[in-house]
């Protein structure tokens, strides 16, 4: 089984699934996009690599037991895709206390009150594969163990459980 | 009716969630507000504030004060994805554009001005729908 951990950047996908304790290869798409080279060119403004989509298909084609990690893993087939959440001022501060710079802090935190990343999850996947986890305030035990809890099926899917519309 | 100079353009702007649909329509520097509305205010269930139905109610409620103040016109800003129940792209967004339109607005230049998530990878434009 596959189960994706999407999330606006700043969510703390990197951080819980590395406490993860799971016999499933845990995959960090975007160093494997990094390594690989599986992009199709370099968006400047925001100094990031496009990712070659397809590309990163053909090479999750065949990890089928894995749990892939990254604010993209959500475009690509899952069984269960975990969306992890944070009030956009809490995304400013921990990308901000991270060293990034306050262009990338606030975008990613307008796209967190936007529900971006949930709403292309839904879209893709439904709402009945989309496990929803809210991260603000709670540590990063506690966010994996909510993760291996959807991984188990031992969770509901949820979505739209949380507005931070307020924050715009 | 108002004495208010008959040839303001605006900027309407669409702030389209999962949850919820939240219309501005400011002055062209974005500064003043002229008019504004969320779903909450107009439909019951909370589930409905990203319908397109709360979407509309709330064009033709602030096309209304727009067009009290002298707006004739806006440009659009959609940001957001939007709407929880339709097909996407941001079903809030294009009822919200048709009923502004019918309220009397003209309608100028559409900008979708989405927020990118990007953390050294971003995904191609559109990918997500
Ligand atoms: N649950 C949490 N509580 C507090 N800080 C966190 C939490 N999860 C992550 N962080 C911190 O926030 C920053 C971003 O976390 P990271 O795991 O890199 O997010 P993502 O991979 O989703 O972009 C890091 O500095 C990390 O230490
Ligand atoms: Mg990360």
């Amino acid at each position: 089984m596959r189960v994706a951990v999407t999330g606006t950047p700043g969510t703390g996908k990197t951080t819980a699934t590395e406490r993860l304790s799971t016999d499933r290869d845990v995959i960090h798409l975007n160093d494997v996009i990094k390594s690989e080279g599986f992009s199709t060119g370099t968006d400047e403004e925001r100094g990031s690599l496009v990712a070659d989509m397809d590309a990163v298909a053909e090479w999750l084609d065949g990890r089928e037991d894995a749990i892939v990690e990254s604010h993209l893993a959500h475009n690509f087939d899952a069984d269960r895709v975990v969306v992890l959440r944070a009030h956009p001022e809490t995304v400013v501060s921990r990308l901000r206390e991270r060293g990034d710079s306050d262009s990338k802090a606030y975008e990613n935190a307008e796209s967190e009150a936007l529900d971006v990343v949930l709403s292309e999850a839904v879209h893709h996947h439904g709402t009945e594969n989309v496990y929803e986890i809210d991260t603000t305030d709670r540590d990063p035990e506690a966010v994996a163990a909510e993760i291996a809890a959807v991984v188990e099926g031992e969770r509901e899917p949820s979505a739209g459980t949380v507005s931070y519309v307020d924050w715009l | 009716m108002s004495e208010a100079p008959d040839d303001i353009w605006g900027i309407a702007h669409v702030h389209a969630s999962f949850n919820n649909t939240i219309i501005t329509i400011t002055d062209q520097t974005g500064a003043e507000t002229l008019a504004k509305s969320s779903g909450g205010t107009v439909v019951k269930q909370n589930r409905d504030e990203a319908s397109p139905y709360a979407a509309m109610q709330m064009a033709e409620v602030v096309a209304e004060k727009a067009l009290d103040r002298g707006v004739e016109g806006v440009d659009v800003r959609v940001r957001g994805p939007g709407g929880n129940q339709q097909t996407s792209p941001g079903p809030g967004a294009q009822a919200t554009i048709r009923a502004l339109a019918r309220a009397g607005l003209e309608i100028g230049r559409i900008e979708d001005v989405t927020p990118t998530p990007h953390d050294g990878t971003r995904a191609p434009k559109n990918s997500g729908f």
